[in-house]
């Protein structure tokens, strides 16, 4: 079959080279297109050809960009004159791709290729139309070549003064026909001059192979006990950063987002500098342990609660796979640049965050032997991903990959550690769970009251002792103080000093020194000795006789007296009431006020708010001449356009046949005087629905209430409200 | 992870095992760098300065041996951003250096040019210092030594003081042990001492550290100035002096209140030196006009501001500086450590009691409960006098009498802050009473015959609190303090602690008044004992009086 287009060509593909394209090119089968026309319409679509050409490296791009230069059909000798011998390992990989196709008398590209990889490219004007001496070139005179020297690597146009006066450099060019007239002041450099100058080639230098990845070589033993150090670091970290804020949450900004304040204060909290802390909430957040509620509130969720129960391996993947996939970048918070960028807030989306970060993992992983530096990373980036869209490959982006793989532990002192490989490689990292230290469930007690948790606390052992201690020091071990005020608020929680001492004794490991003891002792002694407490009104007595007596006179039952001194009652009543009730059953009770005056006689009382005299009905001023002859006015106009609205609605009552008619306020005297004196009588009224259609209706009323009429429709048999503003008459049947 | 007795905190903090096997090892490998905080019974705390580490780099480590060190003996994993951190902050010392010039005195020298731009570019550094000679020298103010040092250390960039010290005027200076022996570790200190030029040895109280003094200035040979608390403690140290060193009395001179003699080995009080006249301290130039080779500076964590600044001016004579304890409540620590210079010497108190040079001790506070009359009083008395009132109150002097008749074999030192409470502890007590205004001569006096054990009880104000060599007082008997004063309280308890002949446990008895701020206090001022490893016991007032303690 002849090829005349590339859908010819994709006809003509067995199915394994359609497979290859499509593992290449998976939008090619999502959806799967219905033909092969269209399929062909799609491989030549800019967007898919976009996205092909940006999982291209270096040295592939640079051979497609010379295919496109080459005026079709070409030959691959054509290719590898301009590039390097080498270029015909590569074509066949871009035929695979679908970015070339051969037909009959050669290779060929989709048509929308060129646009696709821009007007200029490699820096290449457009091809002249005149047969050139390129010979010439080489006796350039120096004016001329000046010129050339400044135009050859692009770009092709040169701005010059007036194309009809142009220096003597440009009139020999221009008359050479090595530089072509383009506008008024612009000329332009065509593609033959250009890479003749290149010395046949078409650009600058041909990388043929990927850069190597320089860096440190650090000892592997040493990489992995940093690296399960920060893995069981960022999982204190979180775990501290979401208890931290479930005491005292942090509001958001109105704008989204964590404010400085905050992110100051949990950055002091966990003492790590603040891009770190930004970094650990963002990936608490995408891992859904934290989120902010509808009260602009930050907040662990219930998924954190699930989380802690999981082994560390299993929290581990959760944060690091949800960081792994997403397209924010924390690293952005607190620049000069992006001063406004919150952590958590909605501006830290950048399209090319993740694959960013996927590459430069990928490439620490292949360099699994060395914490490789950042330069050397990112050229070797570079040349793997040469046309990044939207603003290509950021070096900002690959240096925070870096330093958070190394907070997260993928990375131990830089270099990938084999958490982090199995982790890439899509294990289930479980062999964390026995490399991390084993939790303890001791403490020692020291007697200047503080205790020492010897490695990482168990969690229920750490929670209490969290209630009844201050952690001093974090880290490996935790530090954790006693004093009065820690001590309270475990008695606050509910603890007593005895289960205090007892969980005390219990969990250390060293006798408990005796100063702590007392401590707790003196501290649960005085715990609870105030009580505060609200109540309504109090009985008060010097003589605890009388008070035994109230207590006890079962008349006063309904008090609901309770005894808080022996001199004191408290009661749910308020005063006035009590006093009448004491009043009642004999007492002669007296008032007291809030600081304890008495209250003699009935008192004279004074309203506490201000003067709100009602509105005055009564006598009207007697009008003068003027009000009442506009007031006349008014009346005329008013009676006049009503008759009108009256015989307009007769005529339109007669149009529309037997709805009736009436104002609002009409319907309103009608229905209430129906009501009153004709109960059980039936009415027809005419009831507009939401879309102003009316309908009618055959009701009986039962009552009006609120601008509403209660009534019972025929048609439905059902009580039925009908506001008033909609009922557009009402008629007796 | 390996298995060992030190666990690195991110905070900077290192927890040190002391009951695993290899802590001893660890401990000393730690030492250079790393400042012990508290030194309890299990847990042992240090922690990473800027300054410990600047002074292990001053006594020559580097930060490849600390990293070595805390990798090594670490039970988990090391943080590796903290050892990027200890490895920067260490380079930062040393990248300057002040050093003698023949042409311009003295001069700034660098290794990092980037440096001395940022450093030369500082407000506070810029008038000190004189005409830039190349690239990576500048000439400094001669008498700017000591300011520049303290600017720079405030700047992060401390400046590693290489310009040597004046020689003084020569002095012959021997120790003279006949009887006696210098202890290994005053020998350590002097040494450490002599080798780093200037700096501060910290030695627990009562052990010796008026020998390693002797000893520096048998090292320096050369006329020394001696700054000391006041003027019993001038006394002593000429005694000490004179019975340690071959100084005869002939050259040792004290200028203090009483006396203005100035000799090769002049013994001055802080209080002299500070004393102002008509507005300008009028004893300061005693630190010029004589060429001194060395200045000792004992309970340095006291010495008075003006001192300081006057010091600063002096960066070319040895400085040695000796006390108890670094902690200063007034957190002038830096100052210590740019003016006097690094630390050289430093061991915890338990390690000098498990060497048996100080006498084991057992600190005990007991409570008394105040009568209920006086708990109402002190309910109602005015928030300033509260301590005052808690304190003092009658209930405590049936205790100290108890006390004091059931260690009635002793030699007892009752220790208080308010003077009637004393007057009418001594009255009561029937014995002497030493305070602020009795002479020194009575002062002397009493002090010998309590030496002697002609007297076995003595009630004492805080004039007694530092440099009094009492070395028979086996107990004392604390019944009020400078509010919550940890220093105080550890030079008390170092009243006691000279090792006893018979090798007896010395009592620290603090009585205290229950459930009052006096309770509050207390606990304050044992922070730095419990945390040099003194575990104190509680014990009622009642469980005295039927002598069950």
């Amino acid at each position: 079959m002849e090829i005349r287009s590339f859908a010819d060509y994709l006809r003509g593909l067995d199915d394994a080279a359609l497979i290859s394209i499509f593992t290449y090119r998976p939008d090619l089968v999502t959806p799967v297109p219905p033909d092969i026309a269209s399929l062909a319409a799609r491989a030549s679509s800019a967007p898919s050809l976009a996205r092909a050409i940006d999982a291209l490296n270096q040295w592939q791009l640079h051979v497609l960009e010379v295919c496109v230069i080459l005026d079709e059909p070409f030959s691959e000798k054509e290719v590898a004159a301009l590039t390097d011998k080498s270029a015909l390992f590569v074509i066949p990989g871009l035929i695979e791709r679908g970015l070339l196709y051969a037909d009959k008398d050669g290779l060929r590209s989709p048509t929308t290729l060129k646009d696709v990889l821009g007007n200029e490219i490699a820096g290449l004007g457009p091809a002249s139309m005149a047969k050139l001496k390129l010979k010439k070139l080489d006796e350039v005179p120096a004016a001329s070549k000046k010129v050339l020297d400044a135009m050859v690597w692009g770009p092709p146009r040169g701005t010059i003064g007036d194309i009809k006066k142009p220096g003597a450099g440009v009139q020999w060019l221009l008359d050479e026909g090595f530089l072509i007239p383009f506008n008024q002041q612009t000329v332009v450099l065509p593609r033959e001059v250009a890479i003749y100058l290149r010395g046949n080639k078409v650009h600058r230098a041909i990388a043929t192979s990927q850069p190597s990845v320089e860096g440190v070589k650090r000892d592997s033993r040493n990489v992995q006990l940093a690296s399960i150090a920060n893995i069981s670091t960022f999982l204190r970290w979180t775990e501290e950063i979401l208890n931290f804020w479930a005491q005292e949450p942090a509001s958001a900004l109105r704008s989204g987002g964590l404010g400085v304040r905050d992110l100051k204060e949990i950055s002091l909290h966990l003492g790590v500098d603040e891009s770190c802390a930004a970094f650990i909430a963002e990936v608490s957040y995408l891992a859904g342990l934290l989120t902010i509620d509808p009260d602009d509130r930050i907040l662990p969720t219930h998924q954190f609660d699930i989380w802690l129960m999981q082994s560390p391996s299993a929290r581990w993947l959760t944060l690091v796979s949800a960081w792994y996939a997403s397209s924010r970048l924390s690293g952005l918070v607190g620049r000069e640049s992006s001063k406004n960028v919150a952590p958590l807030g909605p501006e830290l989306d950048r399209s090319s965050a993740a694959s960013t970060r996927r590459l430069t993992l990928s490439l620490l992983n292949e360099n699994s032997e060395i914490a490789p530096d950042i330069d050397s990373l990112f050229s070797s980036a570079l040349w793997l991903a040469p046309l990044k869209r939207s603003g290509g490959l950021q070096k900002d982006y690959i240096s925070f990959t870096v330093r958070e793989a190394e907070w997260l532990g993928i990375t131990g002192q830089g270099v990938i550690s084999r958490y982090g490989a199995d982790f890439l490689a899509g294990g289930d990292c479980e062999s964390i769970n026995g490399d991390l230290p084993k939790p303890v469930d001791h403490i020692l007690i020291q007697s200047d009251n503080t205790a020492i948790a010897p490695g990482p606390l168990e969690h229920e052992v750490a929670q209490e002792l969290a209630l009844i201690a201050d952690v001093e020091s974090r880290g490996g071990a935790t530090v954790f103080r006693f004093s009065e005020s820690s001590i309270r608020r475990g008695l606050d929680h509910g603890r007593t000093g005895e289960e205090i001492s007892k969980f005390l004794a219990k969990t250390s490991k060293t006798p408990m020194p005796q100063p702590l003891e007392y401590l707790i002792a003196d501290v649960a002694k005085k715990h609870g000795k105030l009580r505060v407490g609200n109540t309504a009104s109090f009985i008060r007595c010097e003589d605890s006789t009388l008070i035994t007596q109230i207590l006890g006179d079962k008349r006063l039952d309904v008090l609901g007296l309770r005894k808080i001194a022996p001199e004191v009652l408290i009661c749910g009543h308020d005063a006035a009431e009590a006093m009448n009730i004491l009043r009642s059953c004999g007492y002669l009770p007296a008032g007291e006020d809030s600081r304890g005056l008495l209250l003699s006689g009935p008192r004279i009382q004074r309203a506490q708010t201000k003067a709100r005299p009602p509105r005055v009905i009564g006598e009207y001023d007697r009008l003068d001449e003027g009000q009442i002859e506009s007031a006349l006015r008014a009346l005329r106009t008013g009676e006049k356009s009503s008759r009108k609205q009256s015989t307009m609605r007769n005529i339109a009552t007669e149009a529309l046949g037997s709805l009736p008619r009436t104002t609002a306020n009409e319907t309103l005297d009608l229905l209430s005087d129906y009501l009153q004196n004709q109960p059980s009588k039936s009415l027809s009224i005419g009831y507009a629905d939401n879309n102003g259609l009316v309908s009618h209706r055959i009701i009986d009323p039962l009552k009006l209430s609120a601008g509403s009429l209660i009534a019972r429709d025929h048609a439905t048999g059902e009580v039925q409200t009908f506001r008033i503003a909609r009922i557009t008459g009402v008629a007796a049947l | 992870m390996t298995d060992g007795p030190l666990i690195v905190q991110s905070d900077k903090t290192l927890l040190l095992d002391v009951d695993h096997a290899l802590s001893t090892e660890c401990r000393r490998a730690i030492a250079p760098f790393a400042e012990l905080e508290r030194s309890p019974e299990h847990i042992h705390t240090y922690r990473l300065t800027n300054l410990g580490l600047w002074n292990a780099r001053a006594a020559g480590h580097d930060a490849e041996l600390v990293i070595d060190t805390l990798i090594k003996y670490s039970r988990y994993a090391v943080p590796h951003s903290l050892l990027v951190d200890i490895a920067e902050t260490m380079s930062r010392y040393g990248r300057l250096r002040l050093e003698a010039d023949p042409v311009h005195g003295l001069i700034l020298v660098t290794t990092d040019t980037g440096v001395l731009e940022e450093v030369i570019r500082a407000k506070k550094i810029a008038p000190l210092l004189g005409v830039r000679i190349d690239k990576e020298t500048i000439a400094v103010h001669p008498s700017q030594r000591g300011q520049i040092k303290q600017s720079l250390l405030r700047l992060g960039w401390p400046a590693e003081d290489f310009a040597g010290y004046v020689d003084g005027q020569a002095h012959e200076i021997e120790l003279k042990q006949d009887g006696w022996k210098i202890r290994q570790y005053q020998e350590h200190a002097a040494e450490g001492f002599f080798h780093g030029g200037s700096g501060v040895v910290v030695l627990p109280c009562g052990a010796g550290k008026t020998i390693v003094g002797a000893a520096a200035m048998a090292q320096v040979k050369a006329t020394t100035l001696i700054l000391v608390t006041n003027t019993i403690a001038a006394r002593q140290w000429r005694d000490e002096l004179l019975k340690r060193t071959t100084l005869t009395e002939d050259e040792i001179g004290e200028y203090s209140g009483a006396k203005k003699e100035i000799r090769p080995v002049t013994i001055a009080t802080y209080q002299v030196m500070t004393k102002k006249k008509n507005g300008v301290y009028a004893h300061l130039d005693l630190f010029d006009t004589h060429d001194w080779g060395l200045i000792i500076y004992d309970e340095v964590h006291l010495l008075p501001a003006p001192i300081f600044r006057f010091t600063a001016d002096i960066q070319s004579r040895r400085r040695l500086g000796l006390t108890a304890t670094l902690v200063r409540e007034d957190g002038m620590e830096g100052e210590v450590f740019s003016l006097i210079g690094p630390k050289r010497f430093d061991v915890p108190w338990k390690e000098i009691e498990a060497q048996g040079y100080i006498a084991p001790a057992e600190c005990i506070e007991v409570r008394v409960n105040l009568t209920e009359a006086e708990r109402l009083s002190y309910a109602t008395a005015e928030p300033e006098e509260r301590y005052r009132y808690c304190a003092t109150t009658r209930t405590k002097r049936n205790v100290v009498e108890e006390l004091v008749a059931h260690h009635a074999g002793d030699q007892v030192l009752v220790i208080g802050q308010y003077i009637d409470q004393l007057d009418d502890l001594s009255e009561t007590l029937g014995v002497p009473l030493i305070k602020g205004d009795t002479p020194q001569k009575e002062r002397e006096r009493l002090f010998a015959a309590f030496r002697t054990g002609e007297i076995t009880c003595l009630v004492v104000s805080k004039v007694a609190n530092f440099s009094v060599d009492l070395p028979e007082a086996t107990i004392a008997i604390q019944v009020s303090g400078a509010f919550g004063s940890r220093q105080e309280e550890a030079q008390r308890l170092g009243r006691i602690l000279r090792p006893k002949a018979d090798g007896r446990t010395a009592k620290f008895y603090s009585v205290v008044s229950r459930d009052t701020i006096d309770q509050d206090f207390a606990q304050n001022r044992q922070r730095f004992l419990a945390e040099q490893g003194y575990s104190y016991r509680i014990i009622d007032a009642d469980d005295v009086f039927q002598g069950k303690f």
